[in-house]
């Protein structure tokens, strides 16, 4: 029998003062969090923090002593346990794999008690195969024990798939690698997530992994959720000294304070810049045929600021120009120090600034890419 | 002289109760073991029952039923079964509950229900325990079902018992040799039946 779809997207997932105890001691003590529909979070933190529970709890294979668990709006706790689990993927360490059954009976499974039938069930084993990089025809047939590690993760990522969930919760999916395959798979992972844009809850014990996925990571210690942020802000703003400690300010960004601007910018392309007095409709053509969601407006060699492309085609039918919408950005001299650059930046909550030689714009600074160059 | 009708027969004769007896004894085990997956209670009362059947020898396990329900086939099957039942229960409640525990948590994450788990998980990783469990029975039973001549079930080991009593040669091998026949012939059939219902999904 199909299990309902639940949510076909996520807008939001609340967990209020959510308390877990074992034995007397907490596993999750009073834990708030909220995350936004899209994100990826990854939770962080030394060993029997609690991330495991927190994950477990959103498919309720924990249930909490008290407080709720909201998915968009709905309190978990009554929708059915099966449609809840199906609608959401799950993706364990290691083991997961059913070792007697092939690949494609492994990624087919849930299809199968859905009621599938063959055929669509094999279509489906099959685009899920080729879309983590394992050619169907090679790998249907096969054993889990036939595979290396990092395929068997791959594996694993394309069955928590299968249902299409708009949710995956993902417990240290690359922690059994070697760093080299790790890091291969990361890089992999990080493609496939734009191009899936679910909702991850991922837990990891490797910050580099985390600071190269996350839009935040939530950093955890003795069942209590410390700080939760951008790699940015916890690197900048760390609540206590162990966030400071994990982040590891002091190690990787000793040779911060030498850097300037000019070695982590990224050089100016001149299709990026359009006159100001450019009309908006020509200018949403001329950045759809470049293929670029960002333009420079400059007023001769002065830039005047910047324009987005998703906010030009909200703008509608209108005779303004592009100067009419540019937004100012920050400007640095190119031989500026960049710590106090980004700092600054940071506090004033921007994501882009422009990178100017005498005067010229010579390229941007994105603050996030450098933290992602950096770590 | 023993004529080959002789031996036939009792050949069909031995064969009848050992395969009745075999079929019996799987109706009944599998479900018990089943039963004491679910249930700790079931457990410990069939495993205690089993094993103290296991430590009583055969041959006494066939004397006892004698005042308990008198001679013929239906008592040697009841002896017989209850030595054979405890292969196939041990081996199928251990194939069933020694299967990995994240393996089984991965599966109840992904809402697979406890039938779903049994029939998808245990199971299938269950069949080569179940199946040595099955082939060793029959082989238990092939051995007992000579021991039960000596209370009336006919099969071979009338043959064996009447050549030991008469010093007569001819009469013994009449028996034994269609006997170590049989449990050759049961071990082959049975790992034959495994290779081709158990995938080889082992290194
Ligand atoms: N079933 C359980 N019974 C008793 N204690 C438990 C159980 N599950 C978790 N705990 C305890 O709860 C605490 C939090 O465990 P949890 O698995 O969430 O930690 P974690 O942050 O995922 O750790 P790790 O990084 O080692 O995976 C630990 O102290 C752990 O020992
Ligand atoms: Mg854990």
């Amino acid at each position: 029998m199909p299990s309902k779809r639940i949510f076909d997207r996520i807008d939001s997932i609340q967990l209020r003062g959510v308390t877990k105890k074992y034995e007397g001691r907490f596993a999750i003590n009073d834990l708030t969090l909220d995350i936004e529909g899209g994100e990826m979070l990854i939770l962080i933190g030394p060993s029997g923090s609690g991330k495991t529970t927190t994950l477990r709890m959103i498919n309720r294979l924990i249930e909490p002593d008290s407080g709720t668990i909201h998915i968009n709006g709905q309190d978990i706790i009554e929708l059915e346990q099966v449609s809840l689990r199906r609608n959401i993927g799950y993706v364990i360490q290691n083991i997961g794999l059913f070792p007697h059954m092939t690949i494609a009976e492994n990624i087919g499974l849930v299809a199968k008690l859905e009621g599938w039938d063959k055929e669509k069930i094999s279509e489906r084993v099959k685009y899920l195969l080729d879309f983590v990089s394992l050619p169907s025809e090679m790998f249907m047939n096969r054993y889990p024990h036939q595979l290396s590690g990092g395929q068997q993760q791959r594996v694993g990522l394309a069955r928590a798939l299968v249902m299409d969930p708009p949710l995956l919760l993902m417990d240290e999916p690359f922690g059994a690698l070697d760093p080299i395959l790790r890091k291969q798979l990361q890089e992999e992972f990080c493609i496939i997530r734009e191009k899936l844009g679910k909702t991850i809850i991922f837990v990891t014990h490797d910050i580099e992994e985390a600071f190269k996925l996350a839009d935040r990571i939530g950093i955890m210690d003795d069942a209590k959720l410390v700080q939760i942020g951008t790699a940015e802000e916890l690197i900048f703003h760390p609540a206590n000294d162990m966030v400071a400690s994990i982040v590891d300010t002091g190690k990787k960004f000793k040779h911060l304070d030498t850097l300037r601007i000019r070695d982590l910018m990224t050089p100016l392309d001149n299709k990026y810049v359009h006159a100001a007095s450019l009309a908006v409709d020509e200018a949403i053509d001329s950045m759809l045929a470049k293929d670029i969601e960002l333009a420079v407006v400059s007023n001769g060699n002065e830039p005047v600021g910047i324009v987005r492309l998703p906010d030009l085609m909200r703008l509608g039918e209108t005779s303004d120009t592009i100067g009419d919408h540019a937004v100012s950005v920050p400007s640095f001299a190119s031989d500026e120090l960049l710590e106090p650059s980004l700092k600054d930046l940071h506090e004033k909550g921007h994501s882009i600034a422009f990178v100017t030689d005498n005067g010229r714009i010579s390229g941007f600074l994105f603050p996030n890419d450098v933290f992602r160059q950096l770590v | 002289m023993v004529t080959i009708e002789t031996i036939l027969g009792h050949t069909g004769e031995h064969l009848v109760l050992l395969l009745t007896t075999l079929f019996v004894s799987i109706c009944i085990s599998l479900p018990l073991a089943f039963a004491s997956l679910y249930s700790k209670r079931v457990g410990y009362v069939i495993m205690k029952f089993a094993n103290l059947a296991q430590a009583v020898p055969s041959f006494a396990v066939v004397a006892i039923v004698v005042p308990l329900i008198g001679i013929g086939f239906y008592p040697a099957l009841i002896a017989i079964l209850l030595r054979a039942l405890l292969p196939i229960i041990k081996n199928t409640y251990i194939g069933l509950s020694t299967v990995n525990a994240s393996m089984l948590d991965y599966a109840d994450g992904i809402g697979l229900n406890k039938w779903q788990i049994l029939r998808y998980i245990r199971l299938p990783n269950a069949y080569p325990a179940i199946f040595a469990g099955i082939k060793f029975a029959s082989i238990l039973i092939n051995s007992i079902a000579i021991l039960t001549a000596y209370i009336g079930s006919g099969g071979l080991g009338e043959l064996i018992f009447d050549g030991l009593v008469g010093f007569n040669n001819e009469k013994i091998l009449a028996g034994a040799i269609p006997a170590i026949l049989i449990a050759l012939t049961l071990d082959v059939i049975f790992t034959a039946m495994e290779k081709k219902l158990v995938p080889d999904y082992r290194k």
